[in-house]
């Protein structure tokens, strides 16, 4: 049994931030890191080896640096990495990646069969959570998003069983490998890296396929391949601000004439929030 | 204009403004641009200075003055792509329960600004069991016509089944303009049909609009972890799909006399769903704060982490008929629980009114309440963020000026005390 | 599993990276154990470089891609009073041509990122993320290897080479050096300021791939015993000032409050006029000099780099003397392997390189360097000579001790302009900022 995650090289979201003087963003400079969410899957992914058997392995399409973020993820205990490198594969968007992600799975699945593919949740660059979905899709694998908890695995009847979250509820699924699960961080943080695996990790020899070794279509990948296109990214333009009072003058001062200007000028507003109606409603 | 050492025009990254989207990585016919320390940078000596690289930027980080020919594509072509037939705005009517999510009118509402820049129709989109009394709301909330999907394997949500019996009614149906809101079950099923239609998706859309031109949806999302926006279009594909997150789009007016048409859609080739549910856990309900419904946040932030002053926000939040709710580091810091987090990773809220308690203003926290009406912020620091943009501001530190708030409140509030009391 | 090399080094910096390489061209089995993500993540100096170090490690260096961030062709020696400034440059075309690279400015973090890259292409393990906190000593107390922060973590070494650096939490729990005296460590306090490349260049007066260096001593520190330095980077100027550590206790004063005063010197002001700040960092310098530098070799062990307190303070040039440091250490544990012999006997031909070498000689000898070169704003006629003559020799970096070069200039000067002249105008010089 081979377990695939599907890792990606983003920036540290938290780290980026926007130049005031012409309202861009900041990006040059900016570490990269693997995607959260992912380092989650990879972990999940190695336990559930650990404990029914198999193998992990760790596949992200990039640039050739995010070879980083897959040793990161060996030294987890992932057993082997392939980074889909290739010009012709850049400037994908979701449907795009998807295809060239499912692609390098089925030339996996051909060495030995995939039953599980792990995603996290979304990558903190994009926010999207299409990816998964979109490799569940092409693969024709079961889709499981949302996952919080592996509860078991029974290889005999191929199948997995997992709790998933949606609003309000969560649920208690079997389903049939194979499958891909997109993952919580509720499963589980990853684990710090033994200096044995850390070492293996490094000296472990990645694999990068192209294009090429992919057997993709060209009109399917990258930008070409890629339906969507940005138009502009820009920084939203800021609420303009009103009136500031400052307490330094006289706490009770600043509080009333605030509230006097509130009960004036929002009238509207405040009557509607504080009738009954809405009150009951709320409480 | 830059050139390379043998005096060729070339064209040259300014690593400020470059997002390191990679597009020009995959438009450079040479493969001259590879991405360094997160941004692209160009090797002068492989640029032959097509400019091609120009043209996919969105973020105009690219140098070039050399004259280019933008590419017009002409009505002609669409016709032979068959763009053409995608007529009309479908809007995906999610159900739960029996209830129809209030997203889904949202995206109704909304469906029928885009449609009348489309100069089209609103179609609802509506799958699940003995769903009738829905698709008569659907029309009343704006749809011009609802195709039902009724059948008991649509009881409960799975992504296949769904995926595949909205794939299908796609093909033929063929809207121009696909909407489904991107509440988790949205966000699971969207990219089921995306990806099977082979067209974009632009998911967790803030805002959508028509270009008068190209009359194509320009569909724009937070991105970088909401530092930023992105305005996205999908050219030669259709349906333009886009999912959107409740709350953005204000909710229409119900009218019951509207008419409209209901076509029950006939589908027989329903998917096995290769899953079996065993048990759904809910949570519990009533004790359950919907930040999503209140009409007033009172929004804790990370410079009013103290928890044992929560009670006076309580109060605050009680005396106003709303409910508190907080920025990212108080969920972080296992103060309150996520389901009252407001922000990209959180909830997107709307309330009426808004009042941010030594909330800093994160843009990843902003995308989050921009939609709601009137924003007060209480912040000791008169440069936040927060403060640059709130309609009413008091500077001062919240410990005191919250216990003056009530006070001043309950004087205002004729009869506030007995109710203040109840609460 | 216990993993077994013959030689653990502690530490990506200069020091070990130079070490690093030397073993892995001998063919040694290496390993550099870092606590930051990668070689250079925790280190916030930038700073200058000697093309001649660095050679003597990796011969092709610009070809190998070294980040370089402006060749110096122009050395700035300053002596300020409060309002004031006396300036001495010498600037030659030699180091935009023959001698170019001689000098350079580098960024330390992607300097040392780019040096680790190097170490690992000639076949040395770095290891990342991952700290030392012990060593391993037999019952003769001989080091046998290092013991690290992650579960199965220890590693077995034939050698230890602990180069990490000044605040090196592990020579002191090791006592192989002894507990640092805030006298003995300086606190530098450096802001890198942005400003456009064009900028640069036509403040000082450089094309577009050469720089400036300026050393400062005077009423730079509050009237503390500090100095400063100002460098130009591609696309920013870097100006650190630093203080003795004994001094700010006593002193009270901040690091920040020093530098912000600093910056508004009408010498300082306008070369950063208009820039952004873009990082402010504050780190230790091993400051001791010569008579704080431990035992450099032990059983199983040595120390090299700002660990060792290899630090020149008037010349600021730590980096350097770790690089130099690190290759003389790879070089004895070389000749200790083979002679399979790794006692402190045998490892202290790496002391005994070390102070023959520039390094000792240099720190041994440094604060006796005379004064003249801050005080030959009356020129005279004879004196551009000897200048040129005197800044040309001490501004190469070619392994010539500063002892025998500052003879060499001694005797020029005695022989152009005579000691008596040069001391009347040493003093007038001296009192006209005094």
């Amino acid at each position: 049994m081979q377990i695939v995650c599907c890792v990606k090289q983003v920036p540290d979201t938290t780290q980026v931030k926007i130049d005031p003087a012409t309202n861009t963003l900041v990006r040059a400079g900016v570490e990269s890191i693997c995607n959260p969410y992912d380092l989650v899957a990879v972990e999940a992914a190695v336990k559930i080896t650990e404990k029914y058997g198999g193998s992990v392995s760790v596949i992200t399409m990039g640039i050739p640096s995010a070879e980083v973020q897959l040793r990161e993820c060996l030294s987890l205990g992932a057993h082997q990495a392939i980074l889909v490198s290739d010009r012709a594969l850049a400037g994908a968007d979701t449907l795009a990646t998807s295809y060239t992600l499912a692609s390098a799975i089925q030339k996996l699945n051909e060495i030995d069969p995939v039953q599980i593919v792990m995603c996290g949740k979304q990558a903190i660059d994009g926010d999207t959570a299409q990816t998964g979905p979109g490799i569940a899709t092409r693969l024709g694998f079961t889709q499981l998003t949302y996952v919080s908890q592996i509860i078991g695995l029974d290889i005999q009847k191929q199948t997995i069983t997992v709790r998933r979250e949606i609003e309000n509820a969560s649920q208690i699924i079997e389903a049939k490998l194979p499958v891909m699960l997109t993952v919580e961080l509720e499963l589980g943080a990853a684990r710090y890296a033994t200096l044995p695996g850390l070492i293996k990790a490094i000296k472990h020899e990645i694999k990068v396929w192209g294009a090429k070794e992919l057997s993709c279509t060209a009109e399917k990948c990258g930008l070409k391949g890629s339906p969507t296109s940005v138009k502009t990214i820009f920084a939203p333009p800021p609420r303009k601000g009103g009136p500031v009072y400052d307490t330094t003058e006289g706490m009770d001062q600043a509080v009333n004439s605030l509230l006097d200007t509130l009960f004036q000028k929002e009238a509207a507003i405040m009557s509607e929030i504080l009738s009954n109606d809405s009150k009951v409603k709320n409480a | 204009m830059p050139k390379n050492s043998e005096g060729k025009d070339i064209a040259e990254v300014n690593p400020k403004k470059c997002s390191g989207c990679q597009a020009c990585v995959g438009e450079c016919p040479v493969g001259c641009i590879d991405i360094e320390d997160g941004v692209a940078k160009i090797t002068a000596e492989k640029c032959i200075g097509c400019g091609k690289c120009v043209m996919v930027c969105p973020s105009d980080a690219i140098l070039f003055d050399k004259p280019i020919k933008k590419k017009v594509v002409k009505p002609a072509e669409f016709v032979e792509s068959g763009i053409a037939a995608y007529k009309g705005v479908a809007v995906f009517i999610e159900v739960k329960d029996g209830v129809a999510a209030d997203v889904s009118w949202e995206l109704v509402g909304k469906g029928r600004e885009l449609a009348h820049k489309l100069n089209t129709n609103v179609m609802g989109f509506l799958v699940g069991h003995n769903v009738k009394s829905i698709a008569a709301e659907a029309i009343s909330y704006g749809c011009d016509s609802v195709y039902v999907l009724d059948n008991s394997a649509f009881e409960t949500y799975v992504s296949r089944v769904y995926g595949a019996a909205l794939t299908e009614l796609c093909r033929q149906v063929k809207p121009e303009v696909f909407l489904i809101g991107a509440s988790s079950l949205g966000r699971d099923l969207s990219s089921v049909i995306a990806t099977q239609l082979q067209t974009g998706l632009t998911a967790d859309c803030t805002g959508l609009d028509v270009d008068p031109q190209e009359k194509l949806l320009m569909m724009t999302r937070p991105t970088f972890g909401g530092n930023i926006m992105a305005t996205i279009y999908c050219r030669n594909h259709r349906p333009q799909m886009s999912t959107v997150r409740p709350k953005v789009f204000k909710m229409p007016k119900r009218d019951p006399a509207r008419t409209g048409e209901i076509i029950p859609f006939k589908y027989d080739n329903v998917v096995e769903p290769l899953i079996e549910i065993l048990e759904t856990i809910k949570m519990d309900t009533a004790n359950l704060v919907d930040i999503t419904h209140s009409q007033v946040l009172v929004v804790v932030g990370k410079g009013a982490c103290d928890s044992k002053n929560f009670q006076m926000l309580e109060e605050l939040a009680a005396l106003l008929g709303g409910s508190v709710a907080c920025s990212r580091p108080l969920v972080e810091a296992g103060l309150l629980p996520y389901v009252r987090q407001v922000g990209q990773t959180g909830k997107t809220v709307a309330p009426k009114l808004y009042i941010g308690i030594g909330v800093s203003g994160a843009v990843q926290h902003m995308v989050g309440m921009q939609g709601s009406e009137k924003v007060m912020a209480i912040n000791n620091d008169k440069n936040a963020q927060m403060v640059q943009v709130a309609d009413y501001s008091i500077i001062g530190d919240y410990v005191k000026v919250v216990p003056e708030l009530i006070k001043g409140l309950k004087a205002r509030i004729p009869n506030i005390q007995t109710q203040g009391a109840q609460q | 599993m216990n993993e077994s090399y013959d030689v653990v080094i502690v530490g990506a910096g200069p020091a070990g990276i130079s070490a690093a390489c030397i073993l892995a061209d001998a063919g040694i089995k290496t390993m550099v154990i870092e606590r930051g993500e990668y070689a250079g993540s925790k280190n916030t100096s930038g700073g200058v470089l000697y093309g001649y170090n660095l050679a003597q490690i990796l011969p092709d260096f610009v070809a190998r891609g070294c980040p370089i961030e402006r060749n110096i062709v122009e050395s700035r020696i300053w002596y300020l009073s409060k309002e004031a400034g006396l300036s001495i440059g010498y600037r030659d075309s030699i180091f935009a041509n023959e001698r170019k690279n001689n000098v350079f400015t580098v960024g330390r973090a992607k300097f040392d990122r780019w040096f680790a890259e190097q170490a690992k292409k000639k076949g040395a393990l770095i290891v990342a993320s991952t700290v030392v906190v012990d060593l391993l000593k037999d019952a003769s107390g001989k080091v046998t290897g290092v013991v690290t922060n992650r579960q199965d973590g220890e590693v077995q070494a034939k050698v230890v080479l602990l180069a990490d650096g000044v605040n090196s939490p592990l020579a002191a729990k090791t006592g192989f050096r002894p507990e640092l005296k805030p006298e003995h460590v300086a606190l530098a306090v450096k802001e890198t300021i942005e400003l456009p490349s064009e900028v640069i260049e036509q403040r000082f007066g450089v094309s577009a791939a050469d720089g400036v260096t300026t050393e400062v001593l005077g009423e730079v520190t509050g009237g503390m015993d500090g100095v400063s330095i100002i460098y130009t980077n591609k696309n920013s100027i870097s100006i650190s000032v630093g203080a003795n550590l004994a001094q700010f206790a006593k002193t009270k004063m901040k690091p920040y409050e020093m530098l912000e005063a600093y910056k508004l010197h009408p010498m300082v002001a306008p070369l950063i006029a208009g820039g952004k700040p873009i990082e402010y960092t504050a780190h230790w310098l091993a400051e001791g000099g010569f008579y704080t530098i431990p035992q450099l070799a032990g059983n199983g062990y040595l120390i090299a780099g700002d660990s060792a307190m290899l630090f020149n303070a008037l010349h600021r040039e730590g980096s350097n003397l770790a690089m130099a440091s690190g290759k003389m250490a790879a070089e004895a544990i070389i000749a200790a392997l083979k002679k399979n012999d790794v006692s402190k006997q045998s490892l202290s031909s790496y002391s005994k390189a070390m102070s023959e070498s520039f390094v000792l000689k240099d720190m041994n000898k440094y604060r006796g360097f005379p004064g003249f070169l801050y005080n030959t704003h009356q020129l005279f006629d004879e004196l551009p000579h000897v200048a040129q003559f005197a800044a040309r020799e001490m501004l190469t970096v070619d392994g010539v001790t500063k002892k025998h070069k500052q003879k060499l200039i001694m005797d020029e000067v005695k022989k152009k302009i005579g000691l008596l002249n040069l001391a009347k105008i040493a003093w007038r010089g001296w009192r006209s900022v005094k």
